[in-house]
């Protein structure tokens, strides 16, 4: 920075970020900046202020006229203290770009903690305003997300800055949230995905993410300036933003001038400087006369008044006194744990059990007898083979290393790892962590009635019942959705930030006297709590405090969502790593013994290695049972070589997705030679060629055939002809029609008449109207096909977008202005493909309409509720649509193409006729009769839709029944029929062999359903919910309340991440299935991304589930045959009695 | 004898369900009890409190007393607070709203107070108390927030605990007999109305009124004394607009000087957070008034014109359809005619009360909105057919304020995730500000946490519209060769200017530029 000569006057500005402190020091004559520094504060924002200002103090010794002006999300407690004045952050930056660089029309800042965007806007006076747009706090795509990251995949910061933008080796990674984009990330590093891809990937989805979002579908237009520490430290990030923003420019129309994209997408020197620079401009362009006061204030700020504000917002401490603590440490305190010792010579008979999880391996070996004998824990690598082989390794050391040999018995796996595992090495025993975790409380507390595992990323909580042997099984669990946290690694983060080893957590927390009241649920929110309690200025202690009680209350109230723990039983064991904190283990305690009284809670001894003891323990049954073992032996696992290989040659190219997989080749010493392959997203990515596939397609259509998806067959069902309409009536044909006149008064008078049918005879075979294939039309289709078609459009003119996909995501969302639900969101991406790519590729020409009405209520068959309504958010999207593809500029009329967004209400018939008459009779020239019957005809096909339907959801239930078998009922709104949106569940169970069924197809023949119902309403949920107003909800209640009583049907209930609709539904659907002991399991918060671990596990869980269900179905199904027998018997007696009578 | 054969079927019916249970093939069935409103009655309603919230205090205070001059015990829980939206969170369902959470918290935080601070048992909480709360009209999941009551109070231990609703659009039918403890007649509903028609004008004169007081805390001072004023007629069935006139007197004494560009910052956005003066939304109206803004809030009257409104639409759309449809607002059995003359009537009544009761307390000048010309300006971008929450009216109200210059910056505020307001408003808003770029538009979103980026976003808009306020008077003055010293001195040389309730002509959005073109 240029220094001329201080003169007597200065000006100072601070900005105190999330992470750093950067100071300008200003000649306020010429606003030439004199000084300047930037340094991280380590969460002591007021002592860096202190000593910065003691070195600015020195520099200029001769200032005698101070002004000072402080910017950042850390100083607002500052400038009382300093005499400052507080300039808000995007205002500096703003004005300092405004005066530094006059012909930018765009910046865009990433902070720390949030991300900014300013879009200077020229109005008709030429006068520029800014307009500024700043994340939510639900999004990620800044430095902290970019720094986390980093440290998972194993990159130094000299070589990050190295790194280069390489557009063609990109991965799936998602930066809507912190937490979802790290999920990705560790899944990547699993994959063996080298860093420096990763780190694109990463790049890109931010680069992506703040287009899409943080634009509010605005163009970035040139010049465009990039601000803040990762673009100014990070130059692959420039330079997918110098890539990307002129694919924004291109896809627009938008002409940028001929100069080199360095020149009109650029990063100045000393952009960190920019907001500390800012607020010296602002304030004194206020004229504002904010005089340093300083350093005594500050002196006592740090001192004494931090402390003092903070009684009144603080909450309880861990413990309140040393009997307490003392008492707590004497009964849940773990004993560690003696390996044990072997004599030389001897042969150790065991087997071994591993957990490959997230962050970690872990590894048991467990004597013929049950017996722990030795444990291993390690930080994962990356890569699940090596990993194994060490651990393995460090097993047979141990053993040798004592002169005894180990014999290895079996070998069982669960996490992460297991799949790989049971290829590579043939391991006895593959468990779902969910199971492994409750055979090894269940091996330490046979009573245990729940268990709650808290590991590096998941919560589990296992609620457990007694089998008629006395063991115990899974009744039922809930596992953590990716979009939650408090979880293990959140708190080791949170220790490191503040300079804590985790070893001293519990002993640090126990010391703070108070604690900051954190909010649970979601880890980036915490985050952002952490940011403003550092600046309230509560100390690491009771951060830490804070921290470890929220954690019972994510688990219980945001994981479980049951606030009556009691009703689960006494009996809680505390699993995962997690408990070896003991803070966390205390508020656990506390929690639950606040709420059930007599409970008993127990730490696992082993709690860190569980998923292994339970691996361990399945393999020692199996292994038992079947007399031999499938394990390749320790030696040759430890030897087994392998190669990893991901690149274009292994990338899947069956469909469009052309997933990255990654192929792991093993080899074992004497030859035997395995692949692996992961980082597919759908069945077709686990073959290598055409004919694999082939065999692999006939595989499928067998199972198909056999275990029918109904909820495939609906979502094609709805979009495809399979009604044929009845023609419209000749012209003249008898019709019945009513005139209404208005008359004074607010009255009308109706007049019935007949008269002739009224036909246009237009021809409008050449019509072409366009239909996103989203939301409430998965469920009225037909309705619109039948109604084109009976005016006359011809069938391959009624054109739906395709079904949702990531590339269709890709291209086309980046127009929307606001951030609701995914189905919601993605619906700018189907009208974009219906505007750029429906019919432009043959010689008929681009669509004449885009037809996506707001439908206000749509068809319903519960009775008794209040309304049919929609969503709002869904009813009022088309509008949101139309907002988006016309503010800039008119997409629309650019194409020739006309925007139809009318409201239409399925509730109305005679409305809907009327409202569809207003809109198509002049744009059509069709008659109102001709509309009318066109209606009708939309209708019957709803009606011919709904009963094919049923008829198949009949068919299925009918054949489960006389099989004992289960069939899933997938409960969800009707865009989960979305195979985009769906993720591909339904699928996940068809493969296992259930069959899937839809709501729609469940049947609602009145006979049918007394069965179940006897003399209730069958059809009305006003039992259970009297205040609803939403269709689709009611309808999904009602399905559930069916399920309740249908012996065969379980549930699986999807729900997407922020749906406000379903909220309502969750706690009514949880007491129905609770009551009914029916089987339920649920993905909530169902996003862009497909989270696969999260998915498998819950799959997993839920058909060991299922199997115990099927397994009661028969048993119950024998008892009734015993029941007929002797009722038959019993007849046959007292017939007997009275005929001897 | 002759009955032999049915002694043997229903022997064998017993039979057979004695075997099935030894062999446990019974299934329990699920059942999901619903309590009746019916189940207070008016024998109850002299041991019953009646709790209610859910608006601002001034609303909240003189329902209160207008309930009591009813004969009902009735008592105003205080405006939830971060710790009701814990309470909210841990016996609610995920994924609710903030309202939702707050208000529902705010209950169950109530009751358990009163458990466990005041001593009472369950059992007296749960027979001795009702909350009564205005039914939502869906369709968002605000809307359906009743069934949440419900679930939390069992889930906190308060089974049973009796939720009375009246429906906003409901009217007079639901007067359900003389055994009703609650009695939904004429004076019921006049009796709210009136209550929430003087808590509007109360507040909108405070909201013209502190941001330019001299004396720090004289209008918080003076509204607490106006409070007690209505309240007290309200309980005693006294006059309102007499004691509105002894308002007047109070609050005259209020000294002012509104020679201060200040920018005018309206409120809009879903219902709740907007109305809401506590942490709901950050207390937000507070917040804006320290850093220097007059705050335009939008009076609860406008919703009661706006439900008029929708019905009046929605009832015009369908009478002349050449059949009735049924459904909710299908007029299958319905007296159209008859509806429209009694929303006419419904409408007029509460504009003549409103300007009454206004002109009374010297609330000069304030229109209240013409819900026809909102629609109108929203229709264009947002169907006015499509509802939930307060419908297209943000998008109506932000064209409206900025084509006739109302404000310097509209905030619109709502919780997170708000499925009207963010899912819905904000998309189409996009368009709107596009079409004005010069217009100050903030849309914020508030989950209890958060604060400080909240505050920090309306400070960086309130820049330009300080700013902008500032021009406008430096306008004016420049227009009229006054300088600020003798603009100052000509307004506080008039008693006119110089009383709380001036209102100069409107020409400019602020004050001060409207009083330098008047003077």
């Amino acid at each position: 920075m240029s220094s001329t000569a201080p003169s007597s006057a200065l000006a100072i500005g601070l900005d105190v970020g999330s992470t750093t402190v950067k100071a300008v020091v200003v000649d306020p004559a010429t606003q030439q900046i004199l000084w300047s520094d930037y340094q991280r504060h380590e969460t002591r924002q007021p002592e860096k202020v202190m000593e910065f200002l003691v070195r600015i103090g020195e520099a200029f010794p001769a200032a005698t006229d101070i002004r000072i002006f402080v910017t950042g999300s850390g100083s607002g407690p500052l400038a009382a203290p300093l005499g400052a004045r507080f300039v808000q952050e995007v205002n500096a930056v703003t004005l300092a770009v405004e005066k530094l660089h006059p012909d930018v029309r765009a910046v865009v800042e990433l902070g720390g903690q949030d991300a900014k965007i300013v879009m200077f806007q020229e109005g008709a006076d030429g006068k520029k305003t800014p307009i500024t747009s700043m994340n939510d706090k639900c999004a990620s795509g800044t430095g902290a997300t970019i720094d986390k990251c980093m440290v998972k995949v194993g990159m130094k910061p000299e070589e990050l800055s190295n790194l280069r933008f390489d557009p063609t080796r990109l991965h799936h990674v998602a930066a809507k949230c912190g937490v979802f984009a790290e999920t990705d990330i560790v899944n990547l590093v699993k994959s063996g995905i080298p860093s420096g891809e990763i780190m694109n990937s990463l790049a890109d989805a931010i680069v992506h993410q703040n287009l899409s979002v943080l634009t509010r579908g605005n163009t970035l237009k040139d010049r465009v300036l990039l601000l803040g520490g990762p673009n100014t430290y990070l130059p692959f990030l420039v330079e997918c933003w110098r890539m990307r923003i002129p694919e924004t420019w291109a896809q627009r129309g938008y002409a940028a001038p001929d100069r080199a994209v360095q020149e009109l997408i650029f990063t100045p020197p000393n952009a960190q400087y920019y907001a500390a620079f800012g607020a010296v401009v602002y304030g004194l362009a206020e004229g504002n006369d904010a005089r340093y006061a300083g350093l005594d204030g500050l002196r006592d700020y740090v001192q004494n008044g931090r402390a003092a504000r903070l009684g009144a917002s603080a909450g309880a401490p861990l413990v309140v006194d040393d009997a307490v603590l003392q008492a707590f440490l004497d009964k849940h305190t773990i004993p560690s744990f003696q390996p044990a010792t072997f004599l030389p010579g001897t042969v150790v008979r065991g087997v071994i059990g591993l957990d490959g999880g997230s962050t970690s391996t872990k590894a048991v070996l467990v004597g013929q007898d049950g017996a722990v004998l030795y444990k291993s824990y390690r930080l994962s690598k990356g890569n699940p083979i090596a990993d194994t082989r060490e651990i393995l390794r460090e097993i047979r050391d141990y053993v040798t290393g004592q002169g005894a040999t180990l014999d290895c018995l079996g070998f069982g796996a669960t996490g992460y790892a297991a799949a790989v595992l049971e290829e590579s090495v043939k391991a006895d025993v593959n468990i779902v962590e969910t199971v492994a975790h409750m055979m090894a409380a269940v091996s330490f507390f046979p009573d245990v009635d729940v268990i709650c595992d808290i590991g590096g990323q998941d919560i589990k909580v296992v609620f457990l019942r007694e089998t008629p042997e006395g063991g115990r099984d899974v009744k039922d669990f809930r596992l953590s959705n990716q979009c939650s946290a408090g979880n293990g690694t959140l708190l080791q983060a949170m220790a490191e930030q503040f300079g804590v080893p985790l070893h001293q957590y519990a002993d640090t927390a126990f010391a703070a006297d108070l604690s900051p009241k954190f909010s649970y649920g979601c880890a980036v929110f915490l985050d952002a709590d952490r940011v403003n309690f550092q600046k309230e200025g509560f100390t690491a202690p009771e951060m830490l405090a804070g921290l470890a009680q929220v954690l019972p209350k994510n688990v219980w109230q945001y994981v479980v969502q049951v606030p009556r723990l009691a009703q689960f039983g006494t009996r809680y064991v505390l699993q995962g790593g997690t408990q070896r904190n003991l803070a966390a283990v205390k508020a656990q305690v506390d929690y639950i013994e606040a709420r059930v009284p007599d409970a008993q809670v127990r730490v696992h001894p082993h709690c860190g290695e569980a998923g292994a003891i339970g691996a361990a323990m399945e393999t020692l049954r199996v292994v038992t049972r079947r007399g031999h073992s499938t394990f390749i032996g320790m030696d040759a696992a430890i030897d087994l070589a392998f190669t990893t290989k991901n690149d274009e040659e292994t990338r899947c190219t069956f469909c469009p997705n052309n997933c990255s997989r990654t192929f792991i080749d093993t080899r074992t010493p004497d030859g035997r030679t395995s692949r692996y392959i992961s980082g597919f997203s759908c069945e077709k990515g686990t073959v290598e060629s055409k004919e694999a596939l082939k065999v692999l397609a006939k595989q499928r259509a067998t199972l198909r055939d056999q275990f029918p998806n109904l909820v495939h067959e609906e979502s094609t069902l709805a979009f495809r002809h399979f009604y044929d309409q009845r023609p419209l009536p000749p012209a003249g044909s008898s019709t019945r029609d009513v005139e209404v006149r208005k008359l004074p008064f607010f009255r009308v008078a109706r007049r019935a008449f007949n008269r002739g049918f009224q036909r246009s005879h237009a021809d409008l075979r050449g019509i072409k109207v366009g239909i996103p294939r989203v939301l409430n039309l998965y469920s009225t289709g037909p309705f619109f096909r039948t109604f084109l078609e009976t005016l006359g459009l011809s069938r391959e003119n009624v054109v739906f977008s395709t079904a949702t996909s990531e590339e269709m995501w890709a291209e086309g969302g980046r127009y929307g202005s606001v951030d609701p639900c995914f189905p919601s969101k993605v619906t700018q991406a189907h009208v974009h493909e219906l505007l750029m790519h429906a019919h432009t590729d043959n010689k008929r020409g681009p669509l004449d309409y885009i037809w996506y009405p707001c439908l206000t209520h749509v068809p319903s068959w519960v009775s008794g509720t209040m309304d049919h309504a929609a969503c709002p958010i869904v009813a009022g999207n088309p509008n949101v649509i139309k907002a988006a593809f016309t503010k800039e500029q008119d997409f629309f009329a650019d194409r020739g193409i006309e925007y139809i967004d009318a409201a239409l209400s399925f509730a109305e018939p005679n409305l809907m006729k009327k409202r569809l008459f207003d809109t198509w009779g002049p744009r059509l020239g069709v008659t109102e009769d001709e509309v009318g019957f066109a209606v009708d005809e939309g209708l019957a096909a709803l009606r011919a839709f709904d009963d094919s339907m049923q008829a198949k959801g009949r068919a299925i239930l009918d054949q489960v029944e006389r099989e004992d078998r289960v069939a899933i009922l997938i409960v969800g709104r009707p865009y989960h029929l979305d195979p985009g949106l769906n993720h591909g569940i339904p699928e996940e169970f068809q493969v296992l062999g259930y069959p899937v069924l839809s709501m729609r197809s469940l049947p609602r023949d009145p006979a049918w359903l007394r069965r179940f119902f006897g003399d209730t309403d069958p059809m009305s949920i006003s039992d259970v919910w009297p205040e609803n107003y939403s269709a689709n909800s009611s309808q999904k209640v009602w399905a559930v309340r069916l399920a309740a009583r249908h012996p065969n049907i379980a549930v699986l209930d999807l729900s997407s991440f922020k749906c406000g609709h379903d909220a309502p539904t969750y706690g009514v659907i949880d007491s129905i299935v609770s009551k009914s002991k029916t089987p339920w399991s649920a993905l909530h918060d169902i996003d862009a991304n497909k989270p696969g671990g999260s998915i498998a596990i819950r799959v997993k869980t839920y058909a060991y589930r299922l199997k115990r269900v099927e397994e009661d179905l028969r048993e119950r199904s024998a008892k009734r045959a015993e029941l007929a027998r002797r009722v038959a018997e019993r007849r046959r007696e007292l017939e007997s009695q009275t005929a001897a009578k | 004898m002759e009955n032999a054969p049915l002694d043997i079927d229903s022997e064998l019916a017993r039979f057979a369900r004695e075997e099935a249970r030894k062999l446990g093939l019974e299934r329990e069935q699920w059942v999901e009890p619903v309590r009746s409103n019916e189940s207070f009655t008016a024998k109850d309603r002299a041991t019953t409190t009646m709790l209610v919230s859910g608006l601002t205090l001034a609303h909240d205070t003189l329902v209160c007393a207008a309930l009591t001059g009813l004969g009902y015990r009735v008592e105003a829980l205080d405006a939830p607070d971060n710790a009701a939206l814990q309470f909210g969170k841990e016996f609610g369902n995920r994924g609710q709203c903030n309202p939702t959470y707050y208000t529902v918290g705010n209950l169950v935080k109530h009751l358990v107070y009163l458990r466990d601070e005041a001593g009472l048992s369950t059992a007296d909480i749960v027979n001795g108390y009702i909350f009564v709360t205005a039914g939502a009209c869906g369709p968002c999941r605000f809307g359906m927030y009743v069934t949440e009551y419900r679930k939390a109070l069992r889930d906190a231990g308060f089974d049973g605990f009796r939720v009375v609703l009246f429906q906003q659009q409901g009217g007079m039918k639901q007067a359900t007999g003389d055994e009703t403890g609650l009695v939904i007649d004429q004076k019921f509903v006049f009796g709210i109305v009136r209550a929430l028609m003087a808590g509007d004008v109360l507040n909108l004169l405070a909201y013209r009124i502190r941001p330019y007081e001299t004396v720090p805390g004289a209008t918080d001072e003076a509204l607490r004394e106006c409070r007690e004023l209505l309240s007290t007629a309200f309980r005693d069935d006294a006059s309102v607009v007499a004691a509105l006139w002894r308002c007047r007197r109070r609050l005259a004494r209020i000294e002012v000087d509104r020679t201060q560009p200040k920018p005018v910052v309206s409120v809009i956005g879903e219902f709740w957070a907007m109305t809401t003066e506590g942490d709901g939304n950050y207390q937000l109206q507070r917040f804006l008034e320290q850093e220097g803004a007059e705050v335009d809030v939008q009076g609860v009257t406008n919703w009661l014109l706006f439900m008029v409104w929708e019905n009046r639409y929605d009832t015009l759309q369908r009478q002349t359809l050449k059949q009735d449809d049924g459904g909710r607002k299908g007029l299958s059995g319905k007296d159209a005619t008859k509806k429209l003359w009694m929303l006419e009537a419904a409408e007029h009544a509460v504009r003549a009360h409103f300007q009454l009761y206004a002109k009374a307390i010297g609330l000069h000048g304030y229109h209240l909105p013409d819900m026809e010309q909102i629609a109108a300006l929203a229709s264009k971008h947002y169907d006015n057919h499509v509802r939930g929450g307060e419908g297209h009216m943000e998008v109506g109200k932000l064209v409206h304020f900025i084509e006739d210059r109302v404000n310097h910056m509209t905030i619109s505020v709502k919780p997170f995730g708000c499925m009207p307001s963010s899912g819905v408003s904000d998309g189409v808003q996009a368009a709107i500000t596009a079409r004005y770029p010069d217009a100050i538009f903030l849309p914020i979103e508030t989950t209890g946490d958060g604060k400080v980026n909240v505050q920090s976003r309306i400070q960086m808009m309130l820049f330009r519209a300080r700013q902008n306020a500032r021009a406008e008077l430096d306008l004016v003055l420049a227009e009229k060769g006054l300088d600020e010293a003798s603009f100052k001195a000509c307004v506080n040389g008039s008693r006119r200017w110089r009383s709380a309730f001036a209102r100069p002509a409107h020409r400019f959005a602020g004050v001060a530029a409207n009083l330098a073109a008047a003077v």
